[in-house]
């Protein structure tokens, strides 16, 4: 458990300079703040787990959030994303919006999808493909130039 | 030649935003990235994953003592970036009165980023928890949060709660399956889109075996028995009379048209066979 909770603390610093060193990537006319940190957190994510191949556990966490909560604007700023997002999959195919749901928040891999859903392997592939580009043209998110670095 | 090298292309870059990319697939997208015609790009994609792996989640707060070393390794950082280009001799973050002209490594005032910066702190420990908690089937065991209001009254209080303050609640009446034995079953159930929460009703539900079966909520959105209806979570009866369960979906839901009570295996199943249906009930709006 300590070396979990160690690791998910590794991870929140790095994120955070990793936010600071692409600060200047940052367009607000683009997206929101939050969306963009949250963009950040999600790439060190995915590579500490790609580099590490193992799981980062849940109960570690629990240490990290232990403190009492400071509610105030935060939540509604996250409330907006949610609902930005939510609207725009609203939007989607029904199975386009289901791939992505299970993709991007269950975690579950196209082949897992596949399996859950009954939905050949190819198909799964191409709703969260189309699925993704089209949430990205609801959101208004289509107008970005830079292309990430994909050595971070 | 050219749109199956683009379909390529989209392919990598959408599972880059997902999912991530080996090294030999980073090595394919950058070699197509060379010859890219179109304007769709890696960053908007990954935001776009951002934004939706936000969606139903609520803001964590940081500890302090996370807290604390964040600030202390963007201090050094600061540091090193102002006596690189020797416009700033002192540590920037102790020193939150004075007013500063440094820029950031990447040019933008340090002053103007590090509010929103330490605002967002509590969502980068969201991330990390909504990412590895969705990532992993391990069951949290740490200690348990103060409860909330909403925690602390009965189901019934949060049934009535819900109808009270949500306008959007839909509601529709239970009818029976396809299982005789289930035949005089009643209820209700109400939905709330905005709150993504909702409530059901029971009577003459009969009491189930845990160790047997259970029963199975399933949410469909289009108002057919459509193949993949939302799996809106398990739930066993144990009580004679009327009882109520709370909606656990497992995934965002919107206007739900019909609601059905399966039974299933202890634990529930991720596709039902729908052999056996305990109650059906159809939104009235």
């Amino acid at each position: 458990m300590l070396r979990n909770s160690d690791d998910a603390e590794d991870a929140v610093q790095e994120i955070f300079v990793d936010v600071w060193k692409n600060a200047a990537r940052f367009d607000p006319a683009q997206a929101s703040e939050t969306t963009f940190i949250a963009m950040i957190a999600r790439r060190r994510l995915i590579d500490r787990i790609r580099f590490s191949q193992r799981r980062i556990s849940a109960d570690s966490l629990e240490d990290v959030l232990a403190e009492p909560a400071d509610r105030s604007d935060k939540n509604m700023q996250t409330a907006v994303e949610a609902t930005e997002a939510f609207k725009a999959l609203g939007e989607l195919r029904p199975e386009q919006r289901q791939v992505l749901q299970l993709s991007i928040i269950q975690g579950m891999s196209h082949q897992e999808i596949a399996d859950a859903t009954g939905m050949p392997l190819g198909t799964v592939k191409t709703h969260a493909r189309r699925g993704l580009l089209q949430a990205r043209e609801i959101m208004g998110l289509g107008n970005m130039t830079a292309t990430r670095e994909v050595s971070v | 030649m050219r749109s199956t090298i683009e379909e390529t292309r989209l392919d990598l870059l959408c599972k880059q935003a997902v999912y991530g990319l080996t090294e030999s697939e980073i090595e394919q997208l950058q070699e197509l990235e060379k010859n890219a015609d179109s304007s769709i790009d890696s960053q908007s994609l990954e935001l776009t994953a951002a934004a939706i792996s936000m969606m139903g989640l609520e803001i964590e707060p940081m500890p302090d003592h996370l807290e604390s070393k964040i600030l202390s390794r963007i201090n050094e950082h600061a540091a090193l970036a102002s006596n690189a280009d020797g416009s700033v001799e002192e540590n920037v973050f102790t020193r939150p009165r004075q007013p500063v002209p440094a820029e950031s490594p990447s040019g933008s005032s340090v002053w103007n980023w590090f509010p929103w910066a330490v605002a967002a702190a509590a969502c980068v420990v969201l991330a990390v928890n909504i990412f590895t908690s969705r990532n992993t089937t391990d069951v949290a065991d740490g200690p348990k949060p103060t409860p909330t209001l909403e925690e602390r009254l009965t189901p019934a209080q949060q049934r009535q709660r819900l109808i009270e303050t949500s306008p959007d609640v839909a509601r529709a009446e239970w009818g029976k399956g396809n299982v005789d034995e289930i035949a005089a079953v009643s209820g209700d159930v109400v939905w709330s889109d905005e709150r993504q929460a909702g409530y059901m009703r029971f009577r003459g539900l009969p009491k189930n075996d845990p160790a047997k079966e259970t029963y199975q909520l399933w949410i469909f959105e289009d108002g057919k028995l459509e193949p993949h209806p939302k799996d809106g979570g398990v739930f066993d009866v144990t009580d004679d009379g009327e009882i109520i369960v709370p909606i656990d979906p497992k995934l965002a839901t919107k206007d739900p048209k019909v609601f059905a009570i399966t039974i299933e295996k202890p634990g529930g199943v991720v596709v039902s066979s729908r052999e056996k249906i305990a109650a059906l009930a159809k939104s009235e709006t």
